[in-house]
């Protein structure tokens, strides 16, 4: 141990070594409280729309509960859903940004309506956010190259090297020093994030997971440099060699896996199941509606016996071509979604090569904020959607009036939706 | 031989003997062609997809069948924005904002489908294109053979030899800084052949190309002066080394990030949620078409049939239910604008703070010429965004319209219970071939270079910047040296 407070010593007597362990100190608990501090912000959003959804609804009902016209109920009332940040989000916003985690949604066709955008500065978005996975990810790094990338050269340069061999004798005084900067490394990132963690109130067991990528992670670091620093070249060699590879394995191979991936992944499924599913519905109006009825009738069999629709416009036979409209596009739907999966299994294939990839992988997945957890929120908002449909159904086909009890009946979006 | 050419000359030759220096100007003249071919090509397949993409929402507006003028007016438009020709060299903020948008009666939808949500995480590594290659990777390389320049030599004492025979610090300075902005050259050289390629093949603008050019050249030749000065600056090759990669990554890594949570923490957003509930609130209190009694509609009745002359709206000569469309149109547009017009300001505010932090990293003031040049700056979507709606609210009144001049009222009143009258209010197909089709217009050239001053001046800046900073280190050399 006395050997550790005295290898302690010296490190903190060199000239770079502590404002350089306090800079990344800094760093990341600016970007801890940057990251906490957007989540709160998110968690707020949620918070401060569920009043202003409230009246909304009240202003829908005040109308419509005066004719109690069910299908107008379902056609002007919007229902709001969530998607709360979870505990370890603030250290890795991932697509928070980008994706809405508040969106609306009412009883018509979904496809319409569930790939909605957030509004966002995309300027802003470009670079991508400060968050605590971006320090460990990118800047971490860099001070462990700065604080070891002259571990033997420099003491080799000033002279000391042969005496300390001498002296110290073993590889035991290099591990120790490595480990010993490797160490104060890992507290100086860590330390803002577990205090992040605890304000956020994250899972012990979850914090502990984070903590192991990233010491793994900064391990890998550290052994690049030692690896680099045993080879025997000069300190200023050292620096620039390890530099370098850190711009490839950061930098240079995620962007060339970006364009590899997505070439080989197209997504236009997208854009063309919107425009088919368009086409879909509004056909609707023009086919016979008995067509479309029996259509319906034969994914919703139970509503197959209630009155025929005589008039010319009939809530029942709109919202059967809503969700037929849907219907119609289920195999776009999938292959768009199998395009976007397999979009991220490549990147978690790149991770398993490429440690800043896998690390940003694993830390976006733990902290659900990720293209995946993004998929699950729709997932979520299709199943809320199908409650709502089969919510209204009954009004809209047994023509039942739709009052102002009844708005408050309606299915509610859940923290388990 | 002018001592700055040999000088620069000397250093060349030593280059090109390097390993590592071969190895680094290879490297990155390599990615810098990849880069340039693939958002080349990118480019050309995205916009040759949206073009067919909106070809064919053209066509099937076209191709409707007879229907009443209203569901049309539900059916809506898809408009998708074009990829302006620079957008080869630098996509800009084409992949985080969504490439088509829904136009239909009485709603704003967002654009959707912009690559970043249908992306791993990997697009936040960012994107390899030439724009990225040079702002990024061009000044590491710059620094990786420049940071001994003149350091090494004053290890060796070989500065000391030059200085006896003669020659002047500021000419070693000079000639040193020579040397690298031939490397400054060569990075530049792939970027330069794309964006030739551009002008001469897909029409780019000369203006904008030569503006991109000179602020490529401008950015590179501050890190050609920095490097060089901190080489001359610096205790050791060591030093040097170290604080020119730490500028590196506060300029090109850390700051553009720096921006951005802080301008978001100074000026936030609201959710589109809270806007669509706000817009939907204040129509409410201008006019709600679904109250009977309401003041405004009741006072746009009677100046309907005062203009017309007549008491009852079954008597007006034109079908009352389309003039209360285009009001409804008239009153949610109207919001619909001031809206997004408060959202752009609030977007721009957000912007030029991120912009301000341009004072500590030349790579934010590059970025922001190298987008708005390119017609891929923010600036470029919001005149989409805004072209789009005056399209929507333009073929949404044409539409109302109709209803208004084709339809009688009485048809209109009973569609649903007659029959008849169902057919009658079903115009002919001709009316949405006549339709106008999008058409986008992009900034001009004048415009893009409006956009792209502040950058300029804030290189400028830089240029000045590091150019005194080249002659700081000049007369420390020439002091250090007597």
């Amino acid at each position: 141990m006395s050997r550790f407070a005295q290898e302690l010593r010296l490190f903190l007597r060199q000239r770079l070594a502590v404002p350089t362990l306090a800079l990344l100190a800094l760093l990341a608990a600016v970007s801890v409280a940057a990251g906490v501090t957007e989540i709160r912000r998110q968690a707020e959003t949620i918070v401060r729309i569920q009043p202003l959804q409230a009246a909304e609804e009240a202003a829908v009902s005040a109308w419509v509960s005066r004719d109690g016209d069910a299908g107008n109920a379902a056609y002007y009332t919007f229902h709001a859903t969530w998607d709360r940040p979870s505990a370890l989000a603030f250290a890795a916003l991932g697509q928070r940004d980008v994706a809405p985690y508040v969106l609306r949604v009412r009883a018509l066709a979904l496809e319409s309506q569930i790939h909605e955008g957030e509004s966002y500065n995309a300027e802003l978005a470009l670079p991508g956010r400060f968050d605590w996975a971006f320090v460990l990810t990118f800047l971490a790094p860099l001070i462990l190259i700065v604080l070891l990338h002259d571990l033997i050269s420099g003491e080799r340069e000033a002279g000391r090297l042969q005496a300390l061999q001498a002296a110290g004798g073993r590889a035991g005084l290099w591990t120790r020093r490595a480990g010993l900067r490797l160490g104060l490394v890992f507290v100086a990132v860590a330390a803002p994030f577990v205090a992040g963690a605890a304000v956020s109130g994250a899972a012990a067991a979850e914090v502990l997971a984070v903590l192991a990528v990233a010491s793994l992670y900064l391990l890998f670091w550290a052994l690049v440099c030692l690896g680099v620093g045993a080879l025997g070249r000069s300190s200023v060699a050292n620096g620039a060699v390890l530099a370098a590879t850190w711009v490839v394995l950061t930098l240079v191979l995620p962007a060339l896996a970006h364009i590899a991936i997505n070439s080989a992944n197209p997504v236009r499924q997208g854009v063309e199941l919107t425009l088919a599913q368009r086409e879909a519905v509004h056909a609707g109006w023009d086919k016979p509606k008995d067509a479309t009825l029996t259509a319906f009738f034969r994914v919703h069999p139970e509503w197959r016996d209630t009155p025929p629709v005589t008039s010319g416009f009939h809530w029942k036979w709109y919202y059967a071509f809503q969700h037929l409209g849907d219907l119609s596009v289920a195999d776009p739907v999938r292959a768009y979604r199998r395009g976007l999966e397999s979009r991220d299994a490549w990147t978690a294939r790149v991770g398993l090569v490429l440690p800043a990839v896998g690390l940003q992988t694993t830390l976006h997945r733990m902290a659900g904020t990720d293209l995946a957890a993004q998929l699950a929120y729709q997932d979520r908002i299709r199943a809320f959607h199908e409650r709502l449909r089969r919510f209204y159904y009954p009004y809209i086909f047994n023509e039942t009036p739709f009052r102002e009890g009844d708005f408050a009946k309606a299915p509610r979006w859940e923290e388990g939706d | 031989m002018n001592p700055v050419l040999h000088i620069a000359a000397n250093e060349l030759r030593l280059m090109a003997r390097a390993r590592v220096a071969q190895l680094a100007i290879a490297l990155v003249v390599m990615l810098s062609a990849i880069a340039a071919l693939t958002a080349i090509s990118q480019g050309r397949e995205s916009q040759e997809i949206r073009s067919r993409f909106q070809a064919q929402a053209d066509r099937e507006f076209d191709g409707q069948p007879a229907r009443h003028p209203h569901r049309m007016v539900h059916y809506g438009h898809f408009v998708f924005r074009p990829l302006p020709a620079l957008a080869g060299f630098d996509p800009g903020v084409d992949a985080f904002t969504g490439s088509t948008l829904f136009l239909e009666g009485h709603r704003q939808n967002s654009a959707n489908f912009g690559d970043v949500r249908q992306s791993s995480l990997l697009v936040r590594f960012g994107q390899l294109t030439p724009a990225f290659v040079i702002q990024a990777l061009g000044p590491l390389v710059l620094i990786f053979l420049g940071f001994g320049a003149i350091a090494r030599e004053r290890d060796s004492g070989l500065l000391r030899l030059h200085f006896t025979q003669g020659v002047k610090a500021g000419q070693v300075v000079l000639g040193k800084a020579a040397a690298l902005s031939v490397v400054a050259g060569l990075i530049l050289a792939p970027a330069l052949g794309a964006l030739a390629w551009l002008t001469l093949v897909a029409g780019a603008a000369p203006l904008a190309v030569l503006t991109l050019a000179a602020g490529y050249a401008a950015y590179l030749l501050v890190w050609v002066l920095a490097t060089t000065s901190i080489s001359a600056l610096a205790q050791s090759s060591r030093t040097a080394l170290a604080s020119l990669v730490a500028a590196w990554a506060l300029s090109a890594i850390l700051a553009p990030r720096l921006a951005t949570d802080i301008a978001i923490l100074a000026a936030p957003q609201p959710t589109r949620l809270e806007t669509d509930i706000a817009i939907q609130r204040d129509l409410k209190e201008i006019g709600d078409s679904h109250n009977p009694d309401d003041p405004h509609f009741n006072a746009f009745r009677a100046s309907v049939l005062k203009t017309y002359g007549v008491a009852r709206v079954e008597d007006l000569p034109v079908n009352y239910r389309g003039l209360i469309a285009m009001e409804g149109e008239r009153l949610t547009s109207s919001l619909f604008e001031r809206y997004a017009e408060r959202q752009f300001a609030d977007q721009r505010r957000q912007s030029g703070m991120a912009l301000a932090l341009g004072l500590v990293s030349p790579t934010l003031a590059v970025r922001s010429l190298s987008m708005a040049a390119s017609g891929t700056d923010l600036e470029g979507h919001r005149r989409f965004l805004r072209q789009a709606e005056a399209y929507r609210y333009a073929i949404v009144q044409r539409l109302n319209r109709l209803q208004a001049e084709r339809l009688t009222f009485s048809d209109d009143s009973k569609r649903n219970s007659d029959p008849e009258a169902g057919r009658r209010v079903r115009i002919d197909p001709g009316a949405w071939r006549q339709t106008p089709d999008f058409v986008y217009r992009p900034a001009s050239t004048t415009e893009a270079l409006g956009a792209a001053t502040p950058g300029l001046l804030l290189l400028g800046g830089w240029l000045a910047l590091a150019g005194g900073l080249a002659w700081a280190a000049s007369r420390r050399l020439e002091r250090a040296g007597a």
